[in-house]
């Protein structure tokens, strides 16, 4: 079945995540005609979120299960770690996890909400240490474009003036809410180490926006958020999309590939209805990828032809390479000092007021260290609400019991580590040559190995974490080895890369718009363009790309160029 | 018969009075399981020193091999209803007598304190046979567990003192209790592999009962409530206490600035 031509939208989409929610929004708003197709189902935030639910009220006291990966109230739908009926493989040896959802506004529905925008240290680390990628552009040509993302998407946090966060002009970020004590403990003795501690920046509003209400602080942002205020497409930039009349969204719409004419032009896409199983066509003059990078590059890969032997876009090779995630490790403590500490509400806006940004940029010039790239720490501890922590370390019975479990109650201050990772040639992703989905799409198939980069960087975390904890007064013990310590690859959930963009044609997918080096009405907008993975969390730098490639593109299209 | 022993409290049948749990559907599971054998370790498992006079000696290690068949039912998907979860997201397992025990030692681990309620006032045994009987590996993992732990205590009983835990008097009951409820260097060799199995049933019944509503005002959780306006901090009584631990750790110079 093919649309007829007076329907036919300009630019098709596929993903309503943070990279094609943001393409509809700008492209609409720009007057084109726009169709979004998404995988998942349709979802309502505002009719679905489960806002004030308690923990005692779930299954299994809200605990993590394979059916909901991130505990019961996780606003995830049929997704997490696998998607039923549409598997993932890894090579002999490799371990990869990739986390999908399949519903609208894709994982931007419990994003941990931190945006935190990169810089031109970030985009030059190969100028720098020779090591990766550059990216094809300054940090002054993206710079208004984080501005107008941050103004639109709602930001909350301050300009620190710390070299590894480039300031917004004023007015352009939201007040931080306040610290609370476990962070201002860890503030103190991370400064005593000459380590800064300051406010994250995070997707949360502290100040209404548009009909998006302020934060009232309760309710954790991971099982999404029904008045607005943590920011996910599905209560912004997708709603705002649609009420130019320009945009139409279709769910349930698995994309099996991106359709080719005999002189190989993209033409459209062919995707699967999941809710009759009837395969569709569709065309556009534009195509845009935002499906997620490893979906991305695997629609790439399974839409090769005669004329796209290797796959789509893939003359240079690159397409499913220079795979990353984040790096990461966990370390924590009991604090004896925080021990029957005075009680009171420490929801705030959820997750981290206070972060330690990374601070090793001198030393890193200076080759004190034994690792290329940084790293930051997200704090955890505070007074959380009771559930499926099963603390199996607790002592006897009746009262001492109970005043035990409320002693440690807020005492308890954690470390997670998120780091850089170098793109290496043991990390990509190809098509599985045997398995299939129940769509009958051939799957990816991963591989993945860290490098020494990430050991060593993950090691010299772990012991300045100690330190700190150390100062605090918490016994640590001793460190795990950091091959054991590191998290597996595609747990943090940031991978990206895998169809870099770059300024030659030969040793990357995209030019910096995103836009196929192979094939010019074809781009991509999600976080597979990133030719790095710098440690501070992707969405924010997928959306801001997104609204400047998709304007860029509005250009293009407005001078008939496409 | 001669003279009978103080009976342990939890020989009344445990009923559940938890709301969201409470259904006339779990009641008539609860009253059909009835039919089944009250314990499968004692039934399948006898342990090598039942000959022995029970004389409250203490006991050689033991441990009843429990045969548990794998729960294979669904679990509640991957897309549940969040705004009202399902109320009995799978058949309920325990058998009455299961559930008794369970509620006896839920309130010798959490008992009632003046208005604060026990473990098993607000429904923790309940919670803990949603746990045990749901059919995700972890949960399927502490079935065992658990289940092997329970049946331990009335082979132990037996075996001490000559009847299952709960026709015990509380002393008895006791006297087996701190055997097990403290896993240390002291801890004697044959009550070690108790000790852990009883760590993990402790730590459920504790979980179980902070997170009733009853549980969480006991711990003092006061969040999870709308504030309005901007967020408002530690409380002056936080701030002090704040001051004082920077001061004793030497940190007080360092302190976070805006």
């Amino acid at each position: 079945m093919t649309t007829a031509q007076n329907d036919m939208p300009e630019v098709l989409i596929v993903g309503s995540g943070a990279g094609g929610a943001m393409a509809a929004y700008e492209l609409t708003r720009n007057g084109h005609k726009v169709l979004l197709l998404e995988a998942g189902r349709d979802y309502d935030p505002k009719k679905e979120t489960p806002m004030f639910k308690r923990n005692g009220d779930a299954p299994l006291l809200g605990a993590a299960t394979p059916d909901k990966d991130f505990g019961f109230y996780d606003a995830t739908i049929d997704g997490g770690w696998q998607v039923p009926n549409e598997p993932y493989t890894s090579a002999e040896g490799s371990e990869f996890m990739w986390w999908r959802a399949r519903m609208l506004g894709g994982r931007t529905n419990h994003w941990g909400r931190y945006a935190l925008r990169f810089s031109e240290h970030d985009f030059k680390g190969k100028s720098r240490d020779g090591l990766g990628a550059d990216w094809p552009f300054e940090y002054k040509d993206i710079a208004p474009w984080y501005d107008k993302t941050e103004a639109l998407v709602g930001v909350c946090g301050t300009n620190t003036g710390l070299d590894d966060m480039p300031p917004s002009p004023d007015g352009v970020l939201q007040p931080p809410p306040q610290p609370r004590v476990p962070e201002l403990l860890v503030a103190a003795a991370a400064k005593k180490l000459g380590i800064p501690a300051v406010p994250m920046h995070r997707a949360v509003l502290t100040r209404p926006l548009d009909n998006r209400a302020a934060c009232f602080y309760a309710t954790p942002c991971g099982h999404g958020c029904s008045i607005g205020a943590a920011f996910q497409t599905t209560t912004s930039l997708l709603p705002m999309a649609k009420a130019t009349g320009l945009l139409e969204i279709r769910t349930d719409a698995m994309v099996k590939t991106v359709t080719t004419d005999d002189q190989g032009q993209v033409r459209g896409v062919s995707y699967i209805d999941k809710k009759t199983g009837a395969e569709h066509s569709v065309t556009a003059r534009v195509v845009i990828l935002a499906a997620s990078a490893c979906e991305s590059a695997r629609l790439l890969l399974n839409s090769k032809t005669a004329k796209h032997p290797q796959g789509l876009a893939n003359s240079s090779g690159q397409v499913g390479k220079n795979l990353m995630d984040s790096t990461g490790a966990n370390i924590g403590a009991l604090v004896p000092a925080l021990q029957g500490r005075p009680i009171y509400n420490e929801d705030g806006h959820t997750a981290n007021h206070l972060f330690i940004p990374w601070w090793g940029h001198q030393a890193q010039a200076e080759k004190k260290l034994d690792f290329p790239r940084g790293y930051h720490f997200e704090l955890g501890g505070r007074f959380g609400e009771p559930g499926a922590n099963i603390d199996t370390s607790l002592q006897g019975y009746g009262k001492d019991l109970k005043q035990q479990v409320k002693h440690k109650y807020g005492a308890y201050v954690s470390f997670a580590l998120r780091g850089e990772m170098l793109p290496n040639p043991d990390c990509y992703l190809d098509i599985d040559p045997e398995v299939k989905d129940k769509w009958g799409i051939p799957v990816a198939r991963f591989h993945w190995k860290w490098s020494e980069h990430e050991l060593k960087q993950i090691a010299h975390g772990l012991k300045t974490a100690k330190e700190i904890l150390t100062l605090m007064g918490a016994e640590v013990g001793e460190l795990p080895p950091p091959e054991q310590a590191i998290l597996k690859g595609g747990q943090i959930i940031h991978e990206v890369g895998t169809t870099r963009m770059g300024a030659s044609k030969t040793d990357s997918v995209t030019n910096q718009w995103g836009q196929s080096w192979d094939c010019p009405n074809l781009f991509v907008m999600d976080g597979g363009v990133f030719a790095s993975n710098p440690h501070k969390n992707c969405t924010l730098t997928i959306m801001t790309l997104a609204m400047r490639n998709s304007s860029w593109l509005s250009a293009q299209l407005k001078q008939g160029a496409l | 018969m001669s003279h009978k022993p103080e009976q342990g409290a939890a020989l009344q049948p445990y009923q559940t009075n938890m709301s969201r749990r409470q259904s006339l559907k779990l009641m008539a599971a609860l009253a059909a399981s009835g039919m089944l054998p009250a314990l499968s370790g004692c039934d399948t498992a006898p342990p090598a020193t039942k000959t022995a006079a029970p004389t409250g000696a203490l006991t050689e290690a033991h441990w009843p091999d429990l045969n548990l068949p794998p729960l294979t039912g669904p679990g509640y998907g991957t897309d549940p209803n969040l705004i009202l979860p399902p109320e009995s997201p799978w058949p309920l397992t325990l058998t009455p007598a299961q559930l008794g025990l369970l509620a006896l030692v839920a309130d010798i681990l959490v008992p009632r304190e003046g208005a604060v309620p026990s473990a098993s006032e607000v429904g923790v045994p309940t919670v803990l046979d949603e746990w045990v009987s749901a059919p995700y590996p972890r949960q399927q993992q502490d079935r065992i567990t658990v289940l092997s732990a329970l049946a331990w205590l009335d082979d132990e009983a037996t075996m001490r003192f000559g009847s299952r835990f709960a026709a015990l008097t509380r002393p008895q009951q006791l006297a087996i209790i701190d055997d097990i409820a403290f896993d240390t260097a002291e801890t004697k060799p044959q009550f070690q592999r108790m000790a852990k199995a009883f760590a993990l049933l402790r730590g459920l019944v504790v979980a179980a009962f902070f997170a009733t509503p009853e549980g969480t005002k006991d711990i003092g959780y006061v969040g999870n409530t709308a504030i309005g306006g901007d967020y408002p901090g530690p409380t002056p009584a936080a701030k002090a206490h704040l001051d004082k631990i920077l001061s004793e750790l030497g940190l007080q110079e360092f302190a976070w600035k805006a």
